[in-house]
């Protein structure tokens, strides 16, 4: 019996050294007899023998002939085979170069964008440090005040820093760019381990509130703007319009946390002032553990610190906690449920595609038992028949393989293509080799197994049973085994459909629902006004108002207005306030509302419906005027329920005096944050009383919004030729991208559903097909004596048909079970929603019922005669 | 040079053969000193050979092989013929058998033709 592989090998040379032992042993003994002493003997056994080397090699070289004639043999039969039989070879290499592509190429965006290390020192170690908000935010942005404490009180980080972002004209000479900018404190970038591409980082010095300002700057700048020269460093640019220093390039894809970020500078606090006198949580805290703490310790140290403070500083941190959570948590918790879903979604596919390769061969072999029994009997060694097996398994799988992984490709660039833009900025995808093993080996494996399981039926049954032809036994245990498979794959089909259906309605439902303005013919852009030219207030609104006055005479525009932020893009400020006429709260304990600043005529242009009193007029947006207010229904709703809101005075805590105001209006709700989120109480201020530098502009045309693009940058530029404009693009693009993740995560999930249908199709039709072959002589009876051909049809579809509906609700079940997981994704659809499965099932029993009917129709056809005929 | 040995490990092979089958089973060395008896001593034949030619007989399935013990109780491996080894024997024998007899034609004084 002869094995395979390397034990063989070894055998085979022991064998031949204790044969070519023994043969000496004989000839020496023979030697002895015939008189010679001993050495004599020896000598003249060696020199009849001739080399014992050479001969050797020449043993070996017969073994590796006869080892190569084998599998090239084998080879060549297996693609024959093959050849023969198209249909089985086709649905076969498809079904595992879709699994195969489906698997590698998720496995390769979820390694990439969830599984792979922070490209940073001992990335495990780094933790964010949040502020704890007393309503249990435990993301909240962290004060400067705060901050410096920590740093001075802990015992458990080895360096703590703070960043944050903004945008920032960058500019040099007449060019000019908006980038956005990072203010880190100067041991950031040295916890994060990175060194700079040239030059260098931050030291201490510059990080105080009047060093000379110093930037670094990305890899993607020193290209485009400096073409990698070495020059660039020590080049004094314009930074927010004020003169700094380059003092380094840091090196291609580095990032942190925004991948868009080009520009770095140090964030200058001063360790001696007190920040909580005037400043309020805008900054986010990165700090690296000291070796030999874990996380826990230090959450545990921390919140010692914290309660410190609260007792400290009532006034600021009274019921504000600490939270540290790992870098990587902090970076992937949005994005794991989904990927996580995709990942199961994966797992599924792949089971399905291996249970239709496994159903094709065992289909396949059933009918080529025979053959297999013929050739035991003349005598090939079962060895050999496995081996033969085995190698059109592998070919299959090679095949399915390498299809597999260019279909792969073809699916990442696509998928990074619709993915959500925030997800994969920047991204340099790499592929690990173990996947692709990983995915070609399992269903390779699978082949391989089923592949075997003939040859196992072929050699333990009695041959000449084999060699009877019968058409009665052939649908027993192997038949049995397909059945299930096929109700596998179909149960398989009906948890990927269930879930793509549930989230296609979300997608739906997310789409449907009424965002509270009018996104439609709006063309929306943003204007950062550097501080160092407009430093007065009152230049800033002087600004804007004289650019919205140019706009509003273009032709094409209906209206335009400016916000200080846009809703759905996830941002806006936020701060407690005060009710005229009640007793004022805490801080974080009362009330506290979304904060907006407005350009007259915000809400006619964007399309939020006025409720109750008036909007701002031209006339409020003064610095001299009365404060006032505009507030949302749900401010109203949370904060003056059975009042009259008008009339009544508020004070928001966004400045450093903050007066109290009339609310001289109610607006519709906004849904703020995204669309499947309640709204939030927003308080509007006119732009005269919270002058922000920086606006979004937005434009009502019933043009398309981006033709309109290009006048508005010459229009800017004519009014101030050093400011750049940013984000030009439509409302309804940026509201596409709030449910970016749904369609995203919809698209995928329906694709994959799609395909497993596609798959257990072909395996209904396969087996559905081999079942009419094997029965075709019963079948060809029954015509002969008489049954309507109808009946056959019925008689073969009845027998899929069980199969599916079994499927089905075991499938049915397992959805039930399994979309609950599906939950934090759904919006406006239970896990359970009756309207979804049912319709899944109906798609599903649809397609069975035509994957069934092909091979039910050709039973029906059969003449008896022919039916007969077939051994 | 590749020619004569074909030649010559075709030779070996029909020489193993016929020894196998008048002996019955029979381990390397016996083969090879039997050859060479039977030769009357004319071939130098270095013992080693016998095992390539031995190799591929068995991979062509003209003989099989068995561990057993020699006469004086030495492990050693036995190759006897195969059925197929037989009737690929028989069939070479024939051939030589004619060869023989037409070449002796041309070989054969005048007046018998």
């Amino acid at each position: 019996m002869r094995l395979a592989g390397p034990f063989q090998k070894e055998r085979r040379e022991r064998e031949m050294a204790e044969e070519f032992e023994s043969h000496f042993q004989m000839h020496v003994e023979e030697n002895l007899r015939q008189g010679m002493d001993a050495a004599q003997a020896l000598r003249e056994a060696r020199l009849k023998f001739g080399g014992v080397h050479q001969t050797k090699e020449s043993v070996r070289d017969g073994w590796t002939v006869l080892a190569l004639e084998t599998t090239w043999r084998d080879l060549h039969y297996a693609i024959r085979g093959l050849r023969g039989n198209p249909g089985f070879a086709a649905a076969a290499i498809l079904s595992l170069a879709l699994g195969i592509g489906a698997s590698v190429a998720i496995f390769t965006l979820a390694d990439n964008l969830l599984l792979r290390p922070l490209p940073y020192r001992e990335p495990g170690r780094l933790m964010m440090v949040w502020e704890v908000s007393p309503p249990g935010n435990n993301r909240n942005s962290v004060s400067a005040g705060n901050y410096l404490d920590w740093k001075a009180q802990n015992h458990v980080f080895e360096s703590i820093a703070v960043f944050n972002e903004r945008p920032a004209a960058f500019a040099e000479g007449s060019r000019v760019e908006e980038l956005q900018e990072q203010f880190v404190s100067a041991d950031l970038l040295p916890m994060l381990g990175v060194q700079p591409l040239r030059g260098r980082l931050f030291t201490a010095a510059e990080d105080l509130p009047n060093a000379s300002s110093v930037v670094l700057i990305s890899y993607r700048v020193w290209q485009s703007w400096f073409g990698g020269d070495d020059g660039a460093i020590g080049r004094t640019v314009q930074v927010r319009s004020r003169p700094a220093t380059i003092i380094g390039v840091m090196p291609p894809g580095f990032y942190f946390r925004d991948r868009d970020v080009d520009l770095w500078e140090p964030i200058g606090l001063d360790p001696a002032h007190d920040y909580r006198k005037d400043s309020g949580r805008y900054l986010m805290c990165v700090a690296r553990l000291q070796p030999g703490v874990t996380r826990d310790r230090a959450q545990t140290q921390m919140t010692v610190v914290a309660r410190r403070l609260q007792a400290d500083y009532p006034q600021s941190n009274t019921r504000w906690n600490v939270n540290v959570e790992p870098l990587r948590d902090s970076l992937v918790s949005e994005v794991r449920v989904s990927m996580l879903v995709l990942l199961g979604a994966v797992g599924l596919l792949l089971a399905v595609a291996c249970a239709n390769v496994a159903n094709l061969l065992l289909a396949r072999y059933m009918s080529r038992r025979r053959e297999m029994s013929v050739r035991l009997v003349i005598g090939a060694g079962r060895g050999r028949l496995v081996r033969q097996l085995i190698t059109e398994s592998v070919v299959l799988g090679l095949a399915g393989g390498v299809l597999g992984v260019v279909l792969a490709r073809l699916a990442v660039a696509g998928l990074l293509a619709i993915a959500p833009a925030d997800l994969t900025r920047n991204i340099a995808i790499v592929v690990d080799y173990r996947i692709i093993l990983f995915a070609v080996a399992s269903p390779m494996l699978t082949g391989v197994l089923f592949g075997l399981a003939p040859s196992f039926v072929a050699s333990r049954a009695d041959l000449t049973l084999g060699l009877r032809e019968n058409s009665r036994t052939s649908v027993g245990g192997a038949g049995l085994l397909r059945a299930w498979l096929v109700a596998a794959e179909v149960a398989l089909s009906v948890i990927l459909l269930a879930g793509a259906g549930l989230l296609f309605r979300t997608l739906a439902g997310l789409q449907s629902v009424d965002p509270g303005l009018n996104p439609a013919g709006l063309l929306t852009f943003r204007v950062e006004l550097p501080e160092a030219r407009y430093h007065e207030r009152l230049q800033r609104t002087q600004f804007f108002e004289r650019a919205l006055q140019q706009i509003g005479r273009l032709p094409g525009v209906e209206s335009a207005s400016a916000v200080s932020y846009l809703p759905f893009n996830g941002m806006a400020a936020g701060t407690d306030l005060a009710i005229a006429g009640r007793p004022r709260a805490l801080p974080g304990a009362g009330p506290a509302a979304t904060v907006r600043t407005v350009m007259p005529g915000y809400f006619r242009t964007i399309g939020i419906p006025l409720k109750r009193g008036r909007v701002f007029a031209d006339a409020d947006d003064t610095p001299d005027s009365p404060y006032r207010f505009v507030v949302n229904q749900a401010f109203v709703e949370k904060y003056m329920a059975h009042e009259e809101p008008l009339g009544q005075q508020i004070s928001v805590d966004m400045d450093d005096t903050n007066p109290f105001g009339e609310i001289i209006g109610v607006v519709g709700n906004v849904k703020e944050g995204a669309l499947d989120q309640e709204p939030t109480p927003t308080v509007y201020y006119i732009h005269a009383h919270l002058a922000y530098p920086g606006m979004v502009f937005v434009v009502r045309t019933p043009l398309d919004p981006l033709s309109l693009a290009g006048a508005m940058r010459r229009l800017i530029h004519d009014i101030d030729p050093a400011q750049p404009v940013a984000q030009m693009r439509t409302m309804e693009t940026v509201l596409r991208e709030t449910f970016a993740r749904q369609t995203f995560s919809a698209l995928l999930l329906g694709g994959f559903s799609l395909v497993s249908l596609a798959l257990a199709a072909v395996g209904i039709y396969g087996v559905l097909a081999y079942s009419v072959t094997e029965r075709t002589r019963e079948i060809g009876v029954r015509v002969a004596l008489g049954a309507d051909p109808r009946r056959i049809l019925k008689l073969v579809l009845g027998g899929g048909m069980r199969v599916v509906l079994f499927g089905a609700l075991a499938g049915t079940v397992g959805a039930l079970a399994l979309t609950g997981l599906l939950k934090s994704l759904l919006f406006g659809v239970t896990s359970y929603d009756p309207a979804t499965f049912a319709t899944v099932t109906l798609v599903l029993i649809a397609v069975a019922l035509l994957a069934a009917y092909l091979p039910a129709r050709r039973a029906s056809r059969l003449a008896p005669v022919d039916a007969l005929k077939v051994e | 040079m590749d020619k004569k040995r074909d030649v010559w490990q075709g030779t070996l092979a029909l020489m193993i053969l016929r020894t196998l089958d008048t002996r019955g089973a029979e381990h390397g060395y016996g083969i090879a000193r039997r050859i060479e008896q039977v030769s009357g001593d004319r071939l130098m034949l270095n013992y080693g050979t016998v095992y390539p030619a031995l190799l591929k007989l068995e991979q062509e399935g003209s003989i099989s092989s068995e561990w057993g013990v020699s006469d004086n109780g030495r492990k050693a491996k036995f190759y006897k013929l195969t059925r197929a080894g037989r009737a690929h024997l028989k069939r070479e024998a024939r051939q030589w058998e004619e060869t023989t007899d037409i070449i002796a034609r041309f070989f054969a004084p005048e007046e018998l033709q």
